[in-house]
């Protein structure tokens, strides 16, 4: 048993706080948050440049095939400082994918994604809004024409490339595409969570058999475990996140004053601090304990990481709904970082699966007939 | 990150599994109630068979009898009772007792005690708890005062567990009688034979008797009998409180899913003919949200103790973990209740009985455990003031 990160893990997680502390203050994700394009183009460069959106990528193509727990050491960072950026499905999730695929497209973007140069987005939901095989309409041939809609795609305004997943003839089938062929538009959708969601319109996009991201009908079976990886990252930013409220609120009931003491000597302040923090602390271990599972590859890994997904959105929305309790009306304030890490929260618990899709997962794997 | 366990702790895991299954944990005799908490009922003679194996004093110093392994092979232990519903209910009690004993005790304690400690063949209580100090320990007003050989013990102990089938207690006593708060207490470990004790039952709402109520008048204590010297015992109790907290919760989370596993396995079972309660998506929800959570508190423990074992402060995660495994127990049990509808009342034994009537005794017992071992309100202040370093609440003068 050894529940602690490596060092080199630790050195990540350091670095990543001092750098994000710098470049990524609340103000700058304020301000990303309210412009309906923001983007953080400087400071993706300069991750580029520290190597993190090639953390997974094979070091024959260019990365640094770093490990899963890496990524998430990094992730919990990024959720504690709100980093908003597509790393969670372009350096995690399509990468795992593009990896696991291999084929000459695959191992031509992976070097341009570890760079940082190129940004991948993923196009799986449809309407309705449920990541699942049996859920998904698109009709995909290759060769043939892509005509029909994605929805609640992130980040597809940055994106080079996109994933898109359909129905093909042989089963549920992935497309690698690049962003600007012909017929594909991306539609801002208004989210209140400041993250930027779209809406691809796909308008008889031509697609040709090089388009195909592994075999034909075997695209949910290629993307599952990239899925997988991209529901313990989003926790890992859930818990980050969440960890930032517990401070926040921590630091808030030290130094407010009221009635002559500080808030936090109050037994109603400090029982609801008490409560952030048994469901920050419970929901990281569990999330790490999933990662382990993953990473020896247990059989029971699939319900370990719907478990935390699940277990973490609820105990995290938590936090940060008493977090407001906790830090009173100026928390209410659009200027107080407070709404930007719910509203965090609340998109990566929706992100991956949400709760409602984990929980099933789940109660199949209890053994609910 | 490594959550698995070693070659040897997995072997000693199959040593363990294989001993339950070559002695049913239902074959033997109980000499007291369930309390909840996950380890079962009380039985001498599960006591003793662990014993035997060496495995109460295998985390014990070698030159106390031990084996000196890590806590880790403790946490397979007791995992693997509790998830077999093994009647351990003294266990944990004689691990706190036997630890305080090697730490603090008295020659004459670790050579009198510890070896049938080490056997099975004696477990203690608890005498913290007085009808004027509960969450306000320190109020406490037992007192023992020196005459001649012996300290003179006179005073009342409240809600100590299994303490009428127990042959020692540990009382915390006022040794300097001008004394207040927490200087000049001392720990004593008394004999319940000694004249003077007097042990009475408290039955509880759940119609059996765990808790006991210890009247003490002028009871003679030998003066050796003392766990370090007098007036260390508040820093003795503060020392041991994360780790009593720690070992008096650990197996909640085991016991609560195989509790849940029953409620699956009625759930799974189709009712006159009709589709099964699985099938019913609120029920199916709420069965799997329990498991999540129980799963979390599972990992929030095994942080703990691991922050335990490397002598890091564990305040934070082992109140917290206290929290979640007392108030999820009673969520989980409560689920339980409805579930069963108006089955769940019925009392194991009765004709109509769901699920042995397991969930209406687990259901009872649960509302005791926010309580007990220092309320989830002490919990809370706990974390909040030891591990988030918010300011104490000024303390009431009356």
């Amino acid at each position: 048993m050894d529940l602690s990160l490596s060092p080199a893990q630790q050195l990540l997680q350091n670095s990543a706080r001092t750098l994000l502390q710098q470049r990524c203050p609340p103000e700058r994700v304020q301000e990303l948050a309210l412009d309906p394009r923001g983007f953080a183009a400087d400071l993706w460069k300069e991750i580029a440049t520290l190597g993190w959106p090639g953390l997974l990528v094979p070091t024959e193509l260019g990365g640094s095939s770093g490990s899963v727990g890496d990524a998430l050491a990094l992730v919990e960072e990024m959720g504690r400082a709100c980093f908003p950026s597509p790393f969670i499905a372009s350096a995690i999730v399509a990468t795992a994918a593009l990896t696991a695929a291999g084929g000459r497209r695959a191992q031509a973007l992976l070097p341009a994604l570890a760079m940082g140069e190129r940004i991948c987005a993923l196009a799986t939901l449809e309407e309705s809004a449920r990541l699942d095989p049996g859920a998904l309409a698109l009709p995909v041939a290759a060769p043939g024409r892509l005509t029909g809609r994605k929805l609640f795609v992130p980040d597809a305004h940055v994106a080079t490339d996109v994933i898109v997943l359909g129905r093909g003839a042989a089963g549920p089938t992935a497309l690698l595409l690049p962003m600007d062929r012909t017929g594909i538009t991306a539609r801002p959708l208004d989210s209140m969570t400041g993250d930027k969601l779209f809406e691809l319109e796909f308008a008889g996009v031509e697609t040709s058999p090089d388009d195909v991201l592994g075999a034909p009908g075997h695209g949910w079976a290629l993307l599952a475990p990239a899925f997988r990886l991209g529901a313990l990252a989003r926790s890992a930013e859930m818990v980050g996140a969440a960890q930032r409220v517990l401070e926040l609120c921590v630091e808030h009931a030290r130094v407010r004053v009221q009635g002559g003491r500080p808030i936090g000597g109050y037994q109603a302040i400090q029982h609801a601090c008490a409560d952030l923090f048994r469901d920050v602390e419970s929901a990281r271990w569990l999330m790490w304990e999933a990662a382990w599972k993953l990473e020896s590859g247990r059989p029971d890994a699939d319900a370990a990481v719907a478990s935390a997904k699940a277990y973490g959105a609820l105990a995290c929305l938590r936090v940060a709904r008493r977090g407001h309790q906790i830090m009173g009306a100026i928390g209410y304030a659009e200027e107080h970082p407070l709404h930007l890490f719910h509203k965090r929260i609340l998109a990566a618990g929706l992100d991956m699966g949400d709760a409602t899709l984990h929980l099933e997962a789940v109660a199949r794997a209890i053994g609910l007939a | 990150m490594d959550f698995g366990l070693s070659g040897p702790e997995q072997a000693f895991a199959d040593e363990v599994r294989a001993f339950l299954q070559a002695h049913p944990p239902e074959t033997f005799p109980e000499d007291g109630t369930d309390a909840g908490y996950g380890s079962g009922a009380h039985s001498h003679a599960f006591t003793r068979a662990l014993g035997e194996r060496g495995w109460l004093s295998m985390g014990w110093p070698r030159e106390h009898g031990g084996q000196a392994r890590p806590m880790s092979y403790l946490l397979v232990l007791l995992e693997a009772l509790a998830a077999a519903g093994a009647p351990f209910g003294p266990v944990s009690g004689c691990l706190q007792v036997s630890d305080s004993i090697i730490r603090h005790g008295s020659e004459t304690l670790q050579r009198e005690i510890l070896p049938r400690v080490a056997r099975g063949e004696v477990t203690f209580w608890q005498g913290y708890s007085e009808p004027g100090a509960g969450s306000d320990l320190l109020a406490l007003t037992t007192r023992a005062r020196l005459d001649g050989d012996h300290w003179v013990l006179d005073g009342r102990k409240i809600w100590s567990s299994h303490a009428g089938i127990a042959a020692y207690g540990t009382v915390l006593a006022r040794t300097d009688p001008g004394s207040t708060r927490n200087r000049g207490l001392t720990m004593l470990m008394v004999d319940n034979r000694l004249p003077g004790m007097d042990v009475r039952p408290i039955r509880s709402l759940t119609g059996q008797v765990y808790h006991y109520e210890i009247f003490m008048d002028g009871v003679r204590v030998p003066r050796d009998w003392v766990m370090g010297k007098s007036g260390e015992g508040f820093g003795q109790l503060l020392k041991g409180l994360d780790t009593d907290r720690f070992w008096g919760r650990f197996y909640k989370a085991p016991f609560l899913r195989r509790i849940l596993g029953l409620l699956v396995e009625y759930a799974n079972t189709p009712v006159d003919g009709g589709p099964s309660l699985a099938r019913d998506p609120v029920v199916r929800r709420r069965l799997a949200h329990a498991a999540t959570e129980i799963a979390a508190l599972r990992a929030l423990f095994y942080r703990a103790a691991w922050l335990i074992e490397r002598g890091q402060p564990a305040t934070g995660p082992v109140s917290a973990a206290k929290v979640m495994a007392d108030e999820l127990g009673q969520r989980v049990l409560s689920m339980g209740m409805e579930i069963l509808g108006p089955y769940g009342v019925l009392r194991a034994g009765s004709r109509w009985a769901r699920l042995r009537g397991e969930i209406e005794h687990q259901y009872q017992t649960s509302w005791g455990h926010t309580l007990a071992g220092g309320t989830s309100e002490i919990q809370r202040t706990t974390i909040a003031v030891r591990a988030l370093g918010l300011p104490a609440e000024p303390r009431g003068r009356v």
